[in-house]
């Protein structure tokens, strides 16, 4: 069954109602976020008129909270985010059922663009990423976690980084024939996978590429969304392109780019909220805001209202390939740093 | 290194900077309060003053004020001696300024060279903005001074690199560290002559403390004026300096103190509206991570928000206040019974506070209670970041040169 079904008033209504039960629910298992609502004046109990009067928690809490709404025996895994901005590492408590859940549902988004079957995969990674378990990263979480959608795992970049041409020509003489996934980082499929498939003339069009992790490196180098599908499909073949926007803080719930490419797209259990960041209400379509994400998935911990430090917008609702709101992600909000007397020296004498 | 000060070519070596800095001054070696070094500071303090750069930074603007002919003089008569008893400069003074107040550097900077010392101070590779006006003025100031201000004084920037604040510290004999605990402690670790010494400028924390009474009493001329003091205290660096007010405790009734509070947020507010106070995206999420966070903690019992620019904390425990910074505008609120309720929840590091509503009496028998538990000022509303040779507990003036004493 689709998960990218609900028209944004259907969406709405059930949403508010889950989402509702889900605050409660964390209220009385969460001490700690029991008390910020408490705080903010918002009762045990209380209704909420529509999805933005949920109260939001900013994500960046859970890299300084300990924020769980299941007792430390029922702890199945802790999932760790180091953010790149300092400030320490998200810290996401998972039950066996959440964690179940959260597979379950990241199977049912991507099901709508890979199919029931599990495809040949092409990794644009390395296997390194995955098999150092000490240096075990956000990447290598990605790249483990997408590795079940997938068989017959191939790396395109060997041990030391370099790009591995030969397995991925064997890969393509096996596989190339017939529908094949291809996932991995944005920048890291620009670098190796686009580079290199452009100068060994490698037909990627029976591909399909899942991709995340933002664009700044990109933008960089003036490759933007529109220009990354335009070259891949131009040089490569490659017009299936799927970019997603995930976050480990709500883990389980990706926001798929459509057919069409260019939008974001919100699955079933969850929605975006583009906010104004001077008054904090709802942005009309077409004016941008900091992203608010909400979940159903989060039961184990209070992530299913987070205010993301992510910059959005939404440029329509029930208009485009999936019904819902399609949206686009514009960048990072910069860090705030103020001037004190103390620095912060980095452990440097004199930085 | 790259040199500020006297503006110059790159300097390849901390051999070479020192050279430049240890021949016979032109008329001789520095003196206390020399007036090749008044002098140059009262030019360069000018400049500081000039309607243009004022109205730019008008932090610049505090430190002309504080390097006036006048403010000059009354420093130096603090340094005066009793017969037999002779004051100078200790020497060379090295200066390790924190990164990110601008023209901190340059009030100790400055107390150091009116004591009659040669100095080196680091200037942060991250310093910008009014930092850079201050290096300008300076060497605007230096086309008409004393040549011997030029072979005494020397500023420059280099990257991180423990060898060079190693030799400098090894070669100094006084080493002044801002920048906080960490700053100190790294610093620390290279070693100083043994005759030498540190002054260290640790993390503090600040508060603010209002009279319920003398609240309600002031005229509302006087309640803008106390917000307006307050505004200054606590947005200027982004409430994040040593002596900005990390809370605001009212001292007496409680629900007097809870009107008074109201009154206050709103006073606030229109003082932010009319400086078209700015709050960016980020510092506003920062805010709201800080403030939840105080209050999963258990220490807040509520937290409103005035806007993006205010957010206030009703606090659980007024000992329980926080100490680090939250967010620029951010402010924990309790109420204190009286002003001795305070004493017990002071620590060493706690440095300033700003206060409205007491009297000379009250607070100084408050000083007495503290009995040095901490607290180093105590001053009026708008007055918190006003820097004084008497900082942190320490008598710069007197920390930056000797005694000789002589009996014939």
């Amino acid at each position: 069954m689709s998960v990218f079904g609900r028209s944004q008033a259907e969406r709405e209504t059930a949403l508010l109602a889950e989402l509702t039960e889900l605050t409660e629910h964390h209220r009385a298992n969460s001490e700690q976020y029991d008390r910020i609502l408490s705080s903010l004046g918002i009762r045990s109990g209380e209704g909420f008129g529509s999805l933005n009067d949920l109260p939001w928690l900013p994500v960046r809490m859970f890299k300084t909270h300990e924020l769980k709404s299941i007792p430390d025996s029922e702890v199945f895994k802790v999932l760790t985010s180091s953010g790149t901005t300092g400030g320490g590492a998200s810290r996401i408590y998972l039950d066996k059922e959440a964690a179940g859940v959260q597979t379950k549902q990241l199977g049912a988004t991507l099901q709508e663009v890979l199919g029931g079957k599990r495809l040949p995969m092409l990794m644009v990674d390395t296997i390194s990423i995955i098999k150092n378990r000490r240096s075990f990263s956000a990447r290598g979480a990605g790249v483990l976690g997408m590795a079940t959608f997938g068989r017959g795992h191939v790396y395109a970049l060997d041990e030391n980084d370099q790009p591995d041409v030969e397995a991925v020509k064997e890969f393509l003489a096996k596989h190339g024939g017939e529908p094949f996934l291809i996932f991995g980082f944005t920048f890291m499929v620009w670098q190796y996978l686009y580079e290199v498939a452009r100068e060994h003339k490698l037909d990627l069009s029976n591909g399909i590429l899942i991709h995340s992790g933002g664009w700044k490196k990109l933008i960089d180098i003036a490759v933007d969304n529109s220009e990354f599908r335009k070259r891949f499909a131009e040089d490569t073949g490659l017009t299936q392109i799927y970019n997603y926007y995930g976050m480990i803080e709500q883990i389980g719930t990706v926001f798929l780019e459509g057919r069409s490419g260019n939008s974001l797209y919100c699955p079933d259990f969850a929605d975006v909220i583009i906010r104004n960041p001077d008054t904090w209400e709802e942005q009309p379509v077409g004016e941008p805001g900091v992203i608010e994400v909400v979940s159903t998935l989060p039961r184990s911990y209070p992530g299913h209202v987070l205010l993301t430090e992510d910059l959005g917008v939404v440029h329509g609702i029930d208009d485009g390939d999936w019904p819902g709101k399609r949206f686009s992600v514009l960048g990072r909000l910069p860090r705030a740093e103020a001037r004190g007397c103390s620095d912060t020296f980095s452990g440097a004498v004199a930085s | 290194m790259k040199r500020r000060f006297p503006a110059g070519p790159d300097v390849s070596s901390v051999d070479e900077l020192l050279a430049s800095i240890s021949g016979e001054p032109t008329g001789g070696r520095l003196k206390v309060g020399d007036e090749r070094i008044v002098d140059f500071l009262v030019k360069f303090a000018r400049k500081l003053l000039a309607p243009q750069m004022a109205r730019r930074y008008p932090e610049l603007a505090s430190l002309g004020f504080f390097l006036r002919r006048g403010e000059i003089g009354k420093v130096l008569k603090h340094l005066e001696t009793p017969a037999g008893v002779l004051r100078f400069g200790r020497g060379l003074v090295f200066h390790i300024p924190p990164a990110n107040v601008d023209t901190i550097f340059v009030y100790s900077w400055a107390l150091s060279a009116l004591a009659g010392n040669s100095n080196v101070v680091r200037i942060s590779p991250r310093s910008a903005g009014a930092a850079e006006a201050v290096v300008e003025a300076l060497n605007d100031a230096l086309r008409d001074a004393h040549p011997a201000v030029a072979q005494t004084q020397v500023m420059v920037t280099y990257d991180r690199d423990d060898k060079v604040t190693a030799a400098l510290s090894a070669a100094c004999d006084l080493r002044v560290i801002w920048g906080g605990d960490r700053a100190v402690n790294e610093v620390r670790k290279l070693p100083l002559a043994p005759h030498s010494r540190d002054v260290t400028f640790p993390d503090r924390a600040s508060f603010a403390l209002i009279s319920v009474d003398g609240w309600t009493k002031a005229t509302p001329e006087k309640k803008r004026e106390v917000a307006v003091g307050f505004y200054n205290d606590s947005y200027w660096f982004d409430q994040a300096a040593c002596s900005s007010p990390r809370a605001l405790f009212w001292v007496g009734d409680e629900v007097a103190g809870q009107q008074a509070r109201t009154e206050f947020r709103a006073e606030l507010s229109a003082v932010l509206e009319a400086k078209h106070h700015v709050v960016e995206p980020a510092m506003a999420v920062q805010k709201r991570v800080s403030a939840y966070g105080v209050a999963a903690d258990g220490h807040a019992k509520s937290i409103s928000f005035d806007g993006n620019a205010v957010a206030t904390l009703e606090l659980t425990e007024a000992a329980d206040v926080p100490r680090e910074w939250l967010g620029a505008g951010t402010f924990p609120f309790a109420t204190l019974p009286t002003l001795s309720a305070l004493v017990p929840m002071v620590q060493r590091k706690d440095q300033t506070l700003s206060v409205f509503g007491f009297s000379q009496e009250e607070l100084e028998a408050l000083a007495h209670d503290l009995a040095g538990r901490g607290i180093d000022r105590i001053v009026p509303f708008g007055n918190a970041l006003t820097f004084s040779d008497h900082w942190d507990g320490f008598d710069l003036p007197a920390e930056f040169t000797r005694l000789v004493t002589v009996q014939a």
